[in-house]
């Protein structure tokens, strides 16, 4: 009897794009933490409805300026991370890859220091009532995530600064470009929850 | 060919060969150790909350029993629910499927290796850290589903509800991981061959509950996190005189409490399937309806959490939309267990333990189901709601549905863990006396909630007329605590001096039997090619397998989503003890924060330190890889940037 084998010594070591294992956790990873963004809108909606002063008198309605200025930056940080960042890791870039990140990091840093300067301007506290306690949980929980894209991002430019990039890195790379779009768009909803909604959703 | 085979495994098995002594326990990444300590963990907590209810049947024995006091009694009941639960019910399946899932898939190992090691972990830190609250007396009392306001600051002063909201945190973080590891081994890493309409009925059932851990555990986390927040730093989430709203948590809670229902019985499904079709000796009837059916029940699982909170004065249209949905999920249910007598009825049967137990689930759980269709009707459960009629109910459901079929599992499976059979005599006793000692036990509860027992009251009178059926209640548990010491004396003993099992004692389908029990730390010496969806009953005399695999790294084989033909090779993480510190630094954040909230932020940062760690490459490997890349390239014909 013979023996038949399905040689795979051919096949290649390691992918950078979404046929890797590490993509599809990454995915997971997005699934879940978007669950629990849905749910802190639903909460918010929640609160709403069950609430005849929302957001209540006390609170003032939230400058508007630069909260848009900080929204149209993370907005053009996403078009650097895909342009520069996934696209040249895509293309084995390094120097492109390099400048994506140096870029996003600075947008990244600029961003956390204006929702810092927001965040103390806003005129409540999480402990006044129960809107201040779901707005300040979203202002958290994204700052959170933010935080943690941007120093991912740091780390990486510092890796790829000194160390050698290989297959393995590139696809490190494009998912934490997946995870910057992620909390990029994430904020898209906030933003409008946080400053814009007060002006339109407060009842009499 | 055997020459080639025999070089081949030497290398592999050193490659695979799991480390030695404690730093090479707290290493261990390999799916099989970390599968059965989830499994082993789970069964100390088991006894843990069977002790719990045992002390709970002890004092309800009397009318007027004084050997409880209510405060004891209350964090009793609390640590009873929330053991079998979150430690429990929900980790030993977890445990079943990353031992099982990559077996049956025909891979060497899960996904991420490495955060399976860290899942564990944090579960068994925050089982600990429960438990060593409730020894220091701050035990959680508050039921298993807390609600507030009972759980707020206000009623609930203390450390002791606390001490719940953090473990749910714990143990849905490790829940969350296995689900992300489960459901990318079983879409990515399966041999060569097994297309979607060829994964294992349990492998379906366990990509089901992963995908219902990843969208309804979020909803608990931060349900317990509000809860967290409002009584550590003082928002307002469930404070209805600041804006906030108690039925909000309830929502948040039921949201992912009735999923995790299913989260605990689907994995069950899976198991009777496999059962089945080896002690039948058919396929199991259907396939395509049983996958359905499971898909099915998952989406629906999201819609019925409502059916918890009927007594909170929803309004009447949203309540009929619940009812409505909760007597639609029986039809899933129903479908598979139709699908299965039929597999019974058409095969030749073999009753052996394994098969008894799935037997016992039929009869348990469809007394457990009927009980369900008769409560998902609105008026008869505002009169039955907090009653021991529940008490009942959900222990038919979850006993029947979940604990049978996992006893079944135990069985059935021992002799791939261990290479050896379990004493069929003993096996049978442990069955007879659990169905017996289950049905003593609960089904008086049913007339005692009809007679109006309130559930979590620590004593009765006399007068109410309760005593007799408590009496026959606390008698079942005997039983009960019987058949669990049999069972577990019968694994301890068969481990050592049972028979030796072969690799496929039942003469079953799926591909964890090809291999040797216990299976080798790499599971396969080939990486087998399927060819139906009964794998070794489908395949050929000379059934090709994949070679070329490299044996100096742990390498695995990707395969496309949809029908696994080979795509790349991968190389997965080895042992390391970086997930145990990531762990200890988890719980640094975790404990910490509920006696000072800045400690969040210290585990957070140590956190980021150990994370570092964790990812960056040494640099031999990064060598090796270049390497590798550039030989790739130059074979192809491709040029090499110097």
């Amino acid at each position: 009897m013979t023996t038949r084998v399905l040689d795979v010594s051919d096949l290649p070591m390691e992918t950078a794009d979404s046929r890797a294992l590490l993509w599809w956790g990454n995915v997971g990873m997005l699934a879940i933490e978007g669950t629990m963004f849905a749910m802190l809108i639903a909460t918010w909606l929640y609160l709403k409805t069950a609430n005849f002063d929302w957001p209540p008198q006390s609170v003032p309605l939230p400058p508007v300026l630069w909260p848009s200025i900080a929204l149209g930056l993370l907005v053009v940080s996403a078009l650097f991370m895909y342009l520069l960042a996934d696209r040249g890791a895509v293309k084995d870039d390094l120097n492109s890859i390099r400048v994506g990140h140096a870029v996003c990091a600075a947008i990244g840093v600029a961003f956390l220091v204006i929702r810092w300067k927001n965040m103390t301007e806003l005129g409540f506290k999480w402990s006044d009532h129960a809107y201040g306690s779901v707005i300040w949980t979203i202002l958290g929980m994204h700052t959170f995530h933010m935080l943690a894209a941007t120093g991912e991002t740091i780390s990486l430019l510092v890796y790829e600064s000194v160390w050698p990039v290989t297959k393995k890195q590139l696809l490190d790379i494009r998912c934490t470009c997946v995870y910057w779009y992620f909390v990029v768009i994430s904020w898209i909803p906030f933003y409008f929850i946080v400053y814009v909604a007060p002006y339109y959703v407060r009842k009499g | 060919m055997s020459e080639y085979a025999l070089t081949d495994e030497r290398e592999l098995h050193a490659t695979w060969k799991p480390a030695t002594g404690l730093l090479g326990w707290l290493s261990e990444t390999g799916h099989k150790p970390i599968g059965l300590r989830y499994i082993v963990t789970a069964m100390c907590f088991f006894g843990a909350a069977g002790l719990e209810a045992a002390l709970m049947r002890l004092q309800l024995s009397r009318p007027n029993n004084t050997l409880l006091g209510p405060d004891t009694y209350n964090q009793l009941f609390t640590m009873h629910g929330t053991t079998m639960m979150f430690l429990f019910a929900v980790p030993v399946m977890e445990g079943m499927a990353i031992y099982l899932v990559p077996l049956m898939v025909g891979t060497r190992n899960v996904a991420f290796p490495r955060l399976n090691a860290y899942g564990y972990f944090v579960y068994l830190f925050g089982g600990i850290f429960i438990y060593t609250m409730f020894a220091l007396g701050a035990g959680a009392d508050a039921g298993w589903f807390a609600y507030v306001p009972l759980s707020g600051p206000g009623f609930s002063p203390g450390k002791r509800v606390d001490t719940w909201s953090q473990m749910i945190t714990f143990t849905e973080l490790s829940a969350l991981v296995v689900a992300i590891e489960i459901t990318v081994t079983a879409f990515k890493q399966r041999a060569p061959g097994m297309s979607l309409n060829r994964i294992p009925l349990f492998v379906w059932s366990m990509i089901v509950t992963s995908f219902m851990i990843l969208f309804a555990m979020p909803s608990v986390m931060l349900g317990s996190g509000f809860l967290a927040l409002d009584r550590l730093v003082a928002t307002h989430f469930f404070n209805q005189s600041e804006g906030g709203d108690t039925i909000l948590y309830q929502h948040l809670f039921w949201f992912f409490g009735h999923p995790e229902v299913y989260i605990i019985f689907i994995p069950a499904l899976g198991f009777i399937s496999m059962i089945l079709s080896a002690f039948t000796g058919r396929k199991v009837f259907g396939y395509p309806v049983m996958v359905s059916s499971l898909v099915f029940t998952g989406f629906m699982a999201f819609g019925l959490w409502v059916h918890h909170m009927f007594a909170t004065g929803l309004p009447q249209l949203g309540e009929s939309f619940f009812t409505a949905a909760s007597i639609v999920i029986s039809i899933p249910t129903g479908v598979q267990i139709f699908c299965w007598i039929a597999t019974l009825w058409t095969g030749r049967l073999v009753i052996r333990t394994p098969l008894l137990y799935v037997l016992g689930f039929f009869i348990v759980f469809i007394i457990g189901g009927l009980s369900g269709v008769m409560i998902a009707s609105v008026p008869l459960d505002l009169q039955l709601h907090d009653t021991f009629f529940i008490v009942a109910h959900l222990h038919y459901v979850l006993i029947g549905g979940a604990v049978f079929p996992l006893f079944g599992a135990f069985h059935f499976w021992f002799p791939k863990w261990t290479g050896r059979m379990f004493s069929e005599r003993m096996g049978r006793l442990s069955f007879w006396l659990l169905l017996i000692g289950f049905n003593v036990t609960f089904f008086p509860m049913h007339l005692l909630g009809l007679m109006g027992m309130p559930r979590r009251v620590y004593t009765y009178g006399a007068q109410m007329g309760w005593t007799a059926l408590n009496q026959l209640a606390s008698a079942g548990a005997v039983f009960i605590v019987a058949s669990i010491v049999i069972m577990l004396t019968n694994f301890f003993v068969s481990r050592r001096s049972g028979e030796p099992a072969g690799n496929n004692p039942w003469n079953a389908d799926s591909l964890e039997w090809s291999t040797a029990s216990p299976p080798p730390p790499y599971n396969f010496l080939h990486i087998p090619v399927v060819s139906g969806a009964n794998a070794l009953w489908d395949a050929a005399p000379d059934q090709p397998f994949v070679t070329g695999m490299r044996t100096h790294r742990r390498e695995v084989l990707v395969t496309k989503t949809l029908d696994a033909e080979p795509d790349h090779r991968e190389e997965i993480p080895g042992a390391t003890i970086v997930p145990f510190f990531l762990a200890l630094t988890t719980t640094v954040a975790l404990w910490g924060a509920i006696f000072f909230a800045w400690w969040f932020t210290v585990g957070t940062l140590l956190s980021v330190i150990v994370l570092l760690f964790w990812f960056w490459p040494k640099r031999e490997d990064v060598e090796e890889h270049l390497e590798n890349e550039r030989k790739f390239t130059l074979e192809r014909g491709g040029e090499v940037p110097t």
